[in-house]
């Protein structure tokens, strides 16, 4: 009895035609798409619905969109300092989109968006693309001063290039870590998974010992759950420290 | 209606920055699992090799393709190392970051 533990992550369109044709590719509407979908509506949903009649003594609905407000604010001005408040819709959108992504692929059998690197990666040049055409528009042509550290002369042919390269670095780093976690978690779920139902096949005290394995997904589920709303604030804290330092070049060191 | 007395207000002006400043020392996110940062560093460490890798791979390729020069493998071969450099300074960066972050939380204790 085989089972795949990477079957999780396999994109199907989910309607038999394709949506429209771009260059003679036929796009689908696969259940990637369907679950970026969902969290998009869940998130709007939640947050327009909770603070549509807006209290003084928040519900419990309300005190969550506060405090989720409070916490990406408080993570912009800690890093970007107060200036860094323009880009709190741009922030607080990646957040949110991240963090619902994470936890519906937490839903059995639901399809984990961020597990595609596609999308991590878009997620992440879009992050890059905004760092950079903001050091431009603040700083000009002086935002190349981000690739010039204090050195002699001599050492920065060296070390510019070293530089350039640490910074396009980011945009790797930045989607393969989501990327990557997801992809772990939920491969290691659908394996001890599959350790169940091989042990409990097995037949005789072989199945009795079925029950380690789920004591163990138990864990692993928990700990994905951590793990769903770390990354979420990783990639948003990261934004952050990037986009301040497109404003501020080196000042904050 | 009586206006409050400016010393209830400076109290509960108190009353309220303590509380703000509690809520704030809750909310700090966990501390990162040792497996998330050897992830970390690894994920550092790796993707710089792999830009260097593709750059240089680039600029052999654009030079056989736009020019008469071979410069095949030499590009790829200075980026690499570049890469290798580039993806040490990273992982420095962040293990400065990381003790940073340690000792402000031992402070905090």
């Amino acid at each position: 009895m085989a089972m795949n533990p990477m079957e999780q992550f396999e994109v199907k369109p989910i309607l038999e035609h394709p949506l429209f044709q771009i260059a003679g590719h036929d796009i689908f509407f696969t259940n990637q798409a369907l679950l970026m979908c969902v969290a998009v509506a869940a998130a709007a949903l939640f947050l327009t619905f909770s603070v549509t009649r807006g209290r003084l003594v928040p519900t419990r609905l309300q005190s969550m969109a506060e405090v989720s407000y409070e916490f990406v604010a408080n993570m912009i001005k800690s890093t970007a300092g107060d200036d860094g408040m323009v880009f709190f819709p741009f922030v607080f959108t990646i957040f949110t989109f991240v963090l619902f992504c994470n936890f519906f692929g937490m839903i059995p059998g639901a399809f984990t968006p961020t597990s595609q690197i596609i999308v991590t990666l878009a997620l992440a040049a879009v992050v890059m693309l905004t760092v950079v055409v903001t050091g431009f528009i603040v700083h000009g042509l002086g935002f190349f001063k981000l690739f010039v550290p204090k050195a002699p002369f001599l050492l920065l042919i060296l070390l510019v290039p070293i530089e350039i390269i640490s910074f396009l670095t980011r945009l790797v780093s930045l989607s393969v870590r989501l990327f990557a976690n997801m992809l772990a978690g939920h491969t290691m779920l659908a394996v001890f998974a599959s350790f169940v139902i091989a042990l409990g096949a097995a037949g005789g005290i072989l199945s009795l010992l079925s029950i380690t394995p789920m004591f163990m997904i138990v864990f692993i589920g928990a700990l994905e759950m951590l793990v769903a709303f770390l990354q979420a604030y990783v990639f948003a804290i990261l934004t952050c420290i990037y986009l301040n330092e497109a404003l501020h070049l080196h000042e904050h060191h | 209606m009586p206006s409050p007395e400016p010393d209830d207000l400076k109290r509960l002006a108190e009353r309220i920055d303590e509380a703000e400043r509690k809520h704030a020392q809750r909310k700090k996110p966990p501390p990162p699992t040792s497996l998330g940062i050897a992830f970390r560093f690894a994920t550092e460490m790796v993707s710089a090799l792999l830009v260097g890798g593709g750059l240089g791979w680039g600029i052999d390729w654009a030079f056989d393709h736009w020019s008469h020069l071979q410069t095949r493998p030499w590009g790829m071969v200075v980026m690499f190392v570049l890469g290798a450099a580039a993806g040490i300074r990273n992982v420095m960066a962040a293990a400065k970051e990381l003790n940073a972050e340690m000792a402000a939380k031992d402070l905090e204790k």
